[in-house]
């Protein structure tokens, strides 16, 4: 490879990579879009995180390759709904329970999804022990962030 | 003259809420304790039902027919407090009672109803729809409040009643009234069958939503 050539590739890369940053701050033209977005996502976060709690509780037989995917699948959904608070998704609609404070406080907002973040992968972790046991603080720790946030930034 | 006014169901009763109610409060909203929450209020539905039904079929004195009364009777009472010596609540505490059962039986029933939207469903929460739960889910985090101030109020009339003279605490322990003026004896049922009647109650609850 020239050097001329891997000087246009670094230039396209890096405008593809300028072009895709812009576009995620805001994937969403209308605001009803965006809430839909986030809460279908959360509330696939809340389908999964149901059954582990079952299993948790004891309400269902511990199954661990089950419940290791579960939490694998909240894992990746920890990232989704998020983006879809910022741009036109900043906006209080009707159907939303999002409360406005959030765009006041939305340094605070930040790191709590990243705390949650956080403890989802260590309950990733905790699940491939396959211990119950040490799966369990894990997991209380993750629904206490789902908690804490809704206390501060979900309607009721 | 002493009277005996409280059957033993009555002030077993009446402890048993006290001591529910605790627990309901310390662990309601708190994502540890949502399993013993559940139980506990699935008890506390059990008792309501059972002071209900006592309100009925129980003693005298604890029969609902006894001691509510009609807005004239709250009128009269409030005018001229000593014209009557009611055998158990006067009728102000009356109607007090009666809302206390219904605001604690109004939290038991939106309990069973509730989602918290991250990992507990109530029992009966797949009764109704999604806008439904959260509705019901709202109003058992308000009507809370509603029985807060209702057990202030009570706590503080007993006060009142106590610096005026009248021990009405230890009358829900031993059951008995002290008093000067004539009151004819109720008739009391065994509070036995109380038991019996919250022990069935218990059992049906637990094994359909338990
Ligand atoms: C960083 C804050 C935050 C965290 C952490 C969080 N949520 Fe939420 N959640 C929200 C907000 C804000 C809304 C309201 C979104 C809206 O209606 O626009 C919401 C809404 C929801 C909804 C309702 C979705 C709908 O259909 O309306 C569910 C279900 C839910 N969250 C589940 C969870 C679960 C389960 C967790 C943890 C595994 C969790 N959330 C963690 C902030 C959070
Ligand atoms: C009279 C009986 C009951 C009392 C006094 C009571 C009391 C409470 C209190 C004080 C809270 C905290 C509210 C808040 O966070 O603001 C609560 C929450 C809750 N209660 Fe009860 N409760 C009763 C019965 C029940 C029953 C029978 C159930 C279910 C079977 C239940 C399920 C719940 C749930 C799921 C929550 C959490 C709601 C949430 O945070 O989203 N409760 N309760």
């Amino acid at each position: 490879m020239t050097l001329s050539r891997t000087l246009c590739f670094i230039a396209t890369l890096s405008l593809c990579l300028s072009l895709l940053n812009t576009a995620q701050a805001n994937p969403f033209t209308d605001a009803e879009d965006a809430v839909k977005y986030r809460q279908q996502a959360l509330s696939m976060m809340r389908d999964n995180f149901g059954i582990m709690s079952a299993m948790a509780r004891g309400d269902r037989d511990y199954d661990a390759e089950q419940f290791k995917q579960r939490a694998k699948a909240v894992y990746h959904l920890s990232y989704i709904p998020w983006d879809a608070f910022q741009g036109v998704g900043e906006r209080v609609t009707e159907n939303s329970d999002a409360l406005p404070v959030i765009w006041e406080n939305w340094s605070d907002f930040e790191s709590r999804i990243s705390n949650f973040q956080q403890a989802v992968q260590e309950l990733v972790e905790a699940a491939d022990s396959g211990n119950m046991r040490e799966i369990r603080p894990k997991f209380m720790t993750v629904a206490r962030n789902c908690q804490q946030c809704h206390q501060g930034y979900r309607a009721d | 003259m002493k009277v005996q006014v409280w059957d033993g169901f009555i002030r077993g009763f009446h402890w048993l809420l006290l001591v529910t109610f605790a627990g309901l409060w310390y662990t309601g909203g708190n994502i540890d304790f949502i399993d013993q929450h559940e139980l506990l209020g699935l008890f506390m539905l059990a008792l309501l039902l059972t002071r209900i039904m006592w309100g009925f079929v129980g003693s005298e004195s604890a029969r609902f027919s006894t001691f509510v009364k009609g807005p004239v009777s709250v009128w009269r009472y409030l005018r001229d407090k000593s014209a009557t010596t009611p055998l158990t609540h006067n009728p102000i505490g009356a109607w007090s009672v009666i809302a206390l059962l219904t605001l604690l039986l109004a939290q038991a029933l939106t309990g069973l109803f509730t989602d918290d939207a991250i990992f507990y469903q109530g029992p009966l929460a797949s009764w109704v729809d999604n806008d439904v739960n959260r509705l019901l889910t709202r109003y058992h985090k308000q009507i809370i409040d509603g029985i807060l101030i209702l057990v202030a109020i009570h706590i503080v009339a007993i006060f009142v009643y106590r610096i005026r003279g009248t021990a009405l605490t230890w009358t829900m322990v031993s059951g008995k009234r002290q008093t000067s003026e004539p009151l004819a004896q109720p008739k009391l049922v065994h509070g036995a069958w109380g038991y019996g009647l919250l022990a069935v109650n218990c059992l049906w609850i637990y094994l359909w939503l338990g």
